[in-house]
């Protein structure tokens, strides 16, 4: 801002903002702290901020598991082919929305957002019913095809972006020759790489994190996701089913890694990404 | 699974009759997502505000607000059972160094389960998704309203509630929409791992209920009752938000 702002103002202000990062982070400090520790280690009274002895042989034991290869390998199944479907099929819905006059344009747009509200746990019984009916139960299918038929969220940012895109550069283009197609994959996609990365981001974390759907469409262990391994993966099994804290930290490290590595290679983008121009109309 | 067999509307009577836990479930449901909604949409709203400022290594500050929002939902579940775990959790320890001898079982009571769910709220996508969206909102707010309101004597208080929130309230509204539906739909992956519908099913959501009831005890009619219901209170708390909010 450019009036003046008192120096113990801005004191204030970077104790505050260095408070939240504290407290924002800790979760992910105490996850790594702990997964460095020995199972009594996590047991030591009081609790290790820092593990005097770290033991590194954690990320091996869960990395050297034949099962984890497995549990990674159906979850970045997932992520791919959700991203991809949703990429293709929302930004398609998009662009007529954003950027085309025609009739009901208004009332299509507001039934789309309308169907935001329908909350997936009532849709998965007809769609359980359904894709038994296929035969594809207990196969990846159920989760990755309905992704190529575009989400209200996604078509909505999607919208945002292409709306504030400037009318003139469709104009020019379909002046030296370019059709709608040609336009929306020559013009629109190129300009609109800041909302596609933004949306490949959210689609892959969301299915990163995904439960509710894997557990309901699949069965067989080796075509489980790592979120649903990992409910299971370290309890030991006996009287009192306790969790091995020290494996499931080390676990929950590695499920944490890559939409850490994602944001960081990414984080320029994702901010340019959401426009709230356009809001108001 | 049996063959389907047409029953009229006897799920429906079934889940109004008087003995049926359907009212503890929609309660603790709402319960949830006032608790969530708000949750994110307050801390979201700080640390938007904290990044609207000129600061230095804002790139910094906002990869430690959003990364830990997008751990997935497992992940910060089996952390907040680590961290309010009774005998071993690091909860305890500063509730002890803090002087209070008996700290509570925080998981294991039907009320202070709620902390632990209140506590994991702020760490979920939603937070991190809200808080770019307010940034965004935030830089579109004229600067120069800021500065004629300081020139005429308001004060920063004055200045957020009469420029800073008119001016994001497009944004407000969506981000309020979009945390409601959220909660509907990341409870289950929320809380079937942190809690599991427990202590006893003072968690238990309709989500969590429709799950057991469609896909443990394969009572798929009386799952989609109770889906087709939860659906129309979800359209109808979302319809009251737009108009409550089209009003301001």
């Amino acid at each position: 801002m450019n009036y003046h702002i008192p120096k113990w103002m801005k004191a204030l202000q970077y104790a505050a903002m260095i408070i939240m990062a504290v407290l924002m982070f800790f979760p992910i400090y105490w996850i790594f702290a702990n997964s460095l520790k020995t199972l009594p280690g996590i047991s030591a009274y009081p609790p290790a901020l820092f593990p005097s002895n770290p033991q590194w042989n954690n990320y091996v034991m869960v990395l050297s598991d034949p099962k984890t290869i497995v549990y990674l390998r159906n979850s970045l199944i997932l992520v791919v082919g959700n991203t991809v479907g949703t990429l293709l099929s929302s930004s398609i819905v998009a662009y007529p929305l954003a950027r085309m006059h025609f009739r009901g344009r208004g009332l299509i747009f507001s039934l789309i957002l309308a169907t935001m509200m329908v909350p997936t746990v009532t849709l998965v019984i007809p769609q359980y019913l359904l894709f038994r009916a296929f035969n594809m139960l207990d196969s990846f299918w159920p989760m990755i095809l309905p992704a190529f038929f575009a989400q209200p969220y996604n078509v909505f940012l999607f919208r945002q972006f292409f709306v504030s895109i400037p009318d003139s550069i469709d104009e020019a283009a379909m002046l030296d020759g370019c059709n709608r197609w040609q336009t929306f994959w020559k013009v629109i996609v190129p300009l609109g790489k800041p909302i596609f990365i933004t949306v490949g981001i959210m689609s892959a974390s969301f299915w990163w994190n995904e439960l509710f759907t894997p557990m309901v469409f699949i069965d067989s262990d080796n075509l489980k996701p790592l979120t649903v391994a990992s409910l299971t993966a370290f309890q030991i099994s006996g009287t009192n089913g306790q969790t091995e804290w020290n494996l499931q930290m080390a676990f929950s490290m590695l499920m944490i890694l890559p939409p850490a590595l994602l944001y960081i290679l990414c984080s320029r983008y994702i901010t340019e990404g959401i426009k709230t121009s356009g809001m108001k109309d | 699974m049996g063959v389907p067999r047409f029953i009229g509307l006897q799920n429906y009577v079934t889940l109004f009759s008087p003995d049926s836990r359907f009212g503890h479930t929609l309660l603790v449901t709402f319960l949830f997502t006032i608790i969530n909604v708000s949750v994110t949409i307050i801390f979201s709203l700080i640390l938007a505000l904290l990044l609207n400022l000129n600061v230095r290594f804002k790139g910094l500050f906002q990869f430690f607000y959003y990364v830990p929002t997008i751990m997935p939902s497992v992940v910060m579940a089996s952390c907040m059972i680590l961290m309010f775990n009774q005998q071993l959790g690091i909860v305890d320890y500063v509730m002890k160094l803090l002087g209070i001898k008996n700290p509570p079982n925080w998981t294991g009571s039907q009320s202070l389960v709620w902390v632990v769910i209140a506590v994991a709220s702020v760490f979920t996508f939603q937070t991190g998704q809200q808080m770019l969206v307010f940034s965004a909102a935030l830089k579109d707010v004229p600067r120069d309203l800021y500065e004629a309101a300081s020139i005429d004597g308001a004060n920063a208080w004055v200045r957020f509630w009469r420029i800073t929130i008119p001016g994001i309230a497009p944004m407000l509204l969506f981000n309020t929409v979009s945390a409601t539906v959220n909660s509907f739909n990341g409870a289950f992956t929320l809380l079937f791992p942190l809690t599991g519908g427990g202590p006893g099913d003072a968690t238990k959501v309709m989500s969590l209920l429709i799950y057991d009831n469609a896909f443990k005890s394969f009572n798929m009619g009386y799952a989609s009752a109770l889906a087709v219901v939860l659906f129309i209170i979800v359209a109808i708390v979302g319809t009251v938000q737009f108009r409550l909010m089209d009003k301001n």
